[in-house]
């Protein structure tokens, strides 16, 4: 569904993804890696929001490189930015439907999209007045997932779902990311290697802007590299 | 950025103040309330527009009086050549000054969004300056003004008489106001205009396109301000600079109202037109009234940051 292929990024000088290259099908998909690593930076090129010096982005078999981040979205990609990026003056009510409501496909199902993301996290219901700037971390975290879950993407890219979640709702979040698995394909990037391999099938180990490492949780959690650097064992 | 938050409480008191100022005047100095009424309703309705813009584009645009006096010759003109009346010529002077915004926002504005604030201040004031020049070069410093009966229009409430024309000024800025506020609310574009407002990444994120969304509110805006400079001719001349302290006292109203806050940049119009007539009532004050404006706008001001500072 999504192939990025060889792609290579600077920001000035430095040199933050080397020939890059991933593939998300139908599964759900991680990408681990130190901070720094280039993480953010390779999400922000898949949708549009940095533009990479070289290699390709294709989605369904479309470059996405050319294009403008809104006509990305709207393609059927949905990003849960590490930086929440909610509209803080807005009610909680109001950033959901902002989710649907300027993408073409997804409008006309506002209503029961409104309803899942209520049944998703349940607290969103509860704030539905409160202006989003007011929540807590957590809660603005949870918004910005049900934000992007509202367009029913085909691809759901989320970076770092885990910052500054309680260890309990991380381990509920990574439930319900492998629930989210099961309607949209999901492109996971974490640092919390121990919890997110379980939601994920497959996973990409990026240091220093290349990937060093990829396979199959499983034998991803069996490697020694892994165990070493990521999991403490 | 807000364009619109909740009520606080020291709105309410504004509100009350509100209320309760125009009934002391009332009985006290009638004038002075229809006075300030009007000429209030002139600066609010001319700064909603650059409120619009500095709401969503985030551009304070040091050019907006200029356009408005831009307008008022466009009026002038097409009174002089097609006979068209001031009010009338607002038709023409919308779709004229829709196009002088777009063409401005692509050729210049655009290309400054990324800049620091500093760069965005220094371009727009040079789209002032080039526009008072370029208007001196045209028709010259002399003052030019219609000749219309109606402005003189007047009504005798009792022993009261007084001009009624300029109520057009009130009646536009609240009409402008309340079509904004719908506008925002209830349209698909314009809770996109909010939402890039907010956060233009996040508005991007959620499938708007945002350069579109500023291309239209910036057209629109400046499209008002042309179409309201044709307003003001009826009453005042027009001069190249006739439009400059437009500019100031928008900007004004904008930040003692708070960016994003419309309402608050008309109940904040209404406030110091009212303040200057008083001041102007006193015979041989008249010339403070200019600096009553400033006055209220640092009173307001410090008042706002001290409360900042105790909340
Ligand atoms: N706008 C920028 N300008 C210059 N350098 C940048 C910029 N954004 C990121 N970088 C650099 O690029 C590298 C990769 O950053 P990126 O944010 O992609 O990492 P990350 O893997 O997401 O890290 P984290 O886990 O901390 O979020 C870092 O060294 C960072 O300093
Ligand atoms: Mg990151």
């Amino acid at each position: 569904m999504l192939a990025v292929a060889k792609l290579n990024h600077y920001y000035g000088k430095a040199h933050v993804l080397r020939d890059v290259s991933l593939d998300v099908g139908t599964e759900s998909v991680g990408v681990f890696g130190p901070n720094g690593a280039g993480k953010t930076t390779l999400v922000h090129a898949i949708v549009g929001l940095v533009r990479p010096r070289s290699g390709d982005v294709t989605f369904d078999g479309r470059s996405l490189l050319r294009l403008p981040t809104h006509e990305v979205i709207r393609s059927g990609v949905a990003l849960v930015p590490q930086e929440r990026e909610l509209f803080p003056y807005m009610s909680v009510r109001a950033n959901l439907e902002s989710g649907a409501a300027y993408i073409p496909g997804a409008r006309k199902d506002l209503p029961a999209a409104l309803q899942a993301s209520f049944e998703m996290f349940p607290i969103l219901k509860v704030r539905a007045r409160q202006l989003a700037g007011t929540l807590s971390g957590g809660e603005q975290r949870m918004l910005a997932i049900a934000r992007a879950m509202m367009s029913s993407p085909k691809l759901l890219i989320l970076d770092e779902p885990s910052l500054g979640l309680q260890p309990s709702l991380v381990t509920e979040l990574f439930h319900k990311v492998r629930n989210l698995g099961e309607r949209s394909a999901i492109l996971m990037a974490e640092q919390n290697v121990r919890q997110s391999l379980k939601a994920v099938g497959r996973g990409y180990v990026i240091e220093n802007g290349q990937i060093a490492l990829e396979g199959p949780s499983d034998e991803l959690l069996r490697n020694d590299h892994v165990r070493r650097a990521y999991l403490g064992l | 950025m807000t364009l619109f938050r909740t009520l606080r409480r020291w709105q309410l008191l504004l509100l009350l103040a509100s209320l309760g100022v125009p009934i002391v005047l009332m009985l006290w100095k009638p004038y002075v309330l229809i006075e300030g009424l009007q000429r209030g309703g002139l600066y609010a309705v001319i700064a909603l527009p650059m409120a619009l813009i500095l709401g969503v584009v985030g551009i304070i645009n040091l050019a907006h009086g200029e356009f408005m006096m831009l307008g008022a010759y466009f009026a002038y003109w097409m009174g002089v050549y097609a006979g068209l009346d001031p009010l009338v010529a607002m038709i023409p002077a919308v779709v004229a000054f829709a196009l002088l915004g777009a063409i401005t926002y692509v050729l210049t504005i655009r290309r400054a969004l990324k800049a620091p604030e500093l760069n965005q201040l220094l371009l727009t004031f040079g789209m002032a300056m080039v526009g008072t020049e370029f208007a001196n070069l045209m028709w010259t410093s002399q003052p030019l003004k219609p000749h219309l009966s109606y402005v003189y229009s007047s009504v005798a409430l009792g022993k009261l008489r007084f001009g009624t024309y300029a109520f057009i000024y009130t009646a536009a800025a609240i009409v402008l106001l309340v079509l904004l506020q719908l506008f925002l609310r209830k349209t698909r574009l314009g809770r996109a205009a909010l939402a890039v407002g907010q956060n233009p990444r996040g508005a991007r994120l959620v499938g708007i396109d945002v350069n579109r969304t500023y291309l239209l509110i910036f057209s629109v805006s400046i499209a008002l301000v042309g179409a309201l400079g044709a307003m003001f001719l009826t009453r005042h001349s027009v001069f190249p600079s006739a439009g400059s302290p437009f500019t100031m006292k928008s900007f004004c109203l904008i930040a003692m109202a708070g960016i994003g806050n419309l309402p608050g940049v008309v109940w904040g119009g209404f406030g110091l037109g009212i303040a200057e007539a008083l001041v102007s009532s006193f015979r041989g004050y008249g010339g403070w009234a200019d600096v009553v404006f400033f006055a209220v706008l640092v009173a307001v001001i410090m008042g706002k940051s001290y409360r900042r500072q105790t909340a």
